[in-house]
């Protein structure tokens, strides 16, 4: 098997060589997933969690109208998936898309068991990982019930720098949850700002 | 002075759309042998063979796009591109003309094939070349040079074997009119079946030719055809081309600036801190505002 970014992004993360875990990988399914090609599907049961060797991921929903809401990005390093329906057994409400050609690494219930077990800090990391994932969704649900558009926005690039260049500006107001007019007007205000000539 | 060998003739890869104006095959950077570091200071080569575009009353071309750290040098064989920019300027690139723009500190543009042109359609063939800044030069003032084909210096070859335009540098005495932040030679050779041409280049300068039209013998034994990239050997000054029928070469040379590349997307700096930092200045608007 090609070597792993995971593999890589653990080791750091883990303080452990990366050759002392490389081999726990070696059953992991690597899959090619093509620019709008889907990993998930509305009612789909998500069995994995993806994580972004390659390319980009785009996690969202569609409501009653047709619109899409976008609740993630997830390019490379990042882990992406929906917990609801892997932990709780339910049908999907989100879909999960390449925005690029993409390679992810799936992983299930029975390799992040494999981890706890055979590498003693995975767990307490593991669940840091979880505590994180939980402030960011807090910010994020805080920052949409009272935030200005300009203050999203700005949270927006500092987690996302280089998404911008790699997404339709429709999508990254979609996740800001403001209209595509007004994410323009906001960059224009802060081009007009900090723009010297 | 020793003669210099042919260490490489690229096929044109698979060619891919660049938004949906521009149809190239990539030559720089790929593979360790035309890498940015090899190639340097030539970042990248995209080469838009010939490609007949039907009539189209709204032009294609590519969005509003940064660039930051280097230089982009548009050559027009065929077509025109319109293009605008976030410091308010913008104008047309007509057959033969040259866009050379030092994006440096940063700016927004977009470039879309020229409204009239689009209405007609028709065969479009361009280089877009991007050649990189030294660290001192990256965070200067953005500026433009539109070279047209008619200020283009010319050599005239003897026996009206050909003609060497000389967009950047010196050949043969005649110098080019673009400026440049290092020594960068930038040649279209163009030769009449048989037409010959000498060249003479330090031999630590890194030096391909493309071939646009025809093919071509490079001393005397190996052969380029039609779209194919010649990488040159660093092993010597002198090479020399023949034509084996009417033909168009683009031969480009330069210094190797010996700096290290931290590129990602549309920026080429020489840390990954100031590619994080030409992130950011993108994302708050420090190169300007550009409607789509």
């Amino acid at each position: 098997m090609q070597h792993l970014r995971i593999v890589d992004y653990l080791s750091s993360k883990l303080h452990i060589e990366s050759d002392s875990i490389s081999t726990l990988f070696d059953t992991c399914i690597l899959k090619e997933i093509k620019k709008n090609d889907f990993l998930l599907s509305e009612n789909d049961y998500c069995k994995h969690t993806f994580f972004v060797e390659k390319g980009l991921l785009r996690q969202y929903s569609i409501d009653d109208n047709g619109k899409e809401h976008t609740i993630s990005f997830a390019p490379e390093n990042w882990f992406v998936t929906d917990r609801e329906s892997v932990y709780f057994d339910s049908p999907s409400r989100y879909y999960i898309q390449a925005l690029e050609d993409s390679e992810v690494v799936l992983i299930d219930e029975n390799f992040i068991q494999l981890l706890s077990e055979k590498i003693p800090s995975f767990t307490t990391f593991n669940d840091r990982l979880l505590h994180n994932h939980i402030r960011h969704l807090q910010n994020r649900i805080n920052l949409l019930l009272s935030a200005s558009a300009e203050r999203r926005y700005l949270e927006f690039i500092e987690m996302y720098p280089d998404i911008l260049l790699r997404v339709p500006l429709t999508m990254v107001a979609s996740y800001l949850g403001i209209t595509p007019e007004s994410l323009s007007r906001v960059r224009k205000d802060l081009a007009r700002k900090n723009f010297k000539k | 002075m020793k003669t210099r060998t042919v260490e490489l003739v690229a096929s044109p890869r698979a060619p891919h759309f660049v938004g949906d104006g521009f149809r190239v095959h990539n030559f720089i950077p790929s593979g360790f042998r035309l890498d940015m570091q090899r190639m340097s200071p030539f970042l990248m080569l995209d080469y838009n063979s010939t490609y007949n575009f039907p009539p189209s009353d709204k032009p294609k071309g590519v969005g509003v796009h940064p660039h930051k750290g280097f230089e982009t040098v548009t050559i027009a064989y065929k077509g025109r591109v319109a293009h605008h920019d976030s410091s308010g300027g913008g104008g047309v690139i007509g057959e033969g003309d040259v866009q050379w723009m030092t994006a440096a500190n940063g700016i927004l543009h977009k470039e879309y094939h020229e409204e009239e042109w689009s209405k007609k359609g028709g065969d479009f063939q361009m280089v877009q070349l991007w050649v990189n800044l030294p660290a001192k030069y990256k965070k200067t003032t953005p500026k433009y040079q539109a070279i047209k084909s008619k200020d283009i210096k010319r050599h005239e070859l003897p026996n009206h074997e050909g003609t060497i335009e000389v967009i950047a540098g010196e050949y043969n005495g005649v110098q080019g009119s673009a400026s440049t932040f290092t020594p960068v030679h930038l040649f279209n050779a163009r030769l009449k079946k048989g037409g010959k041409a000498d060249f003479q280049i330090s031999a630590e300068y890194n030096t391909a030719l493309l071939v646009l039209e025809g093919n071509i013998i490079i001393n005397g034994t190996e052969k380029v055809p039609t779209d194919h990239l010649a990488l040159m050997s660093n092993d010597g000054e002198k090479f020399n081309i023949e034509a084996v029928d009417d033909a168009l070469v683009l031969i480009l040379s330069g210094e190797p600036i010996n700096e290290p590349i931290a590129a990602q997307g549309p920026f080429v700096m020489n840390t990954r801190a100031e590619l994080m930092e030409a992130f950011n200045d993108f994302n708050i608007g420090k190169f300007g505002y550009l409607e789509d």
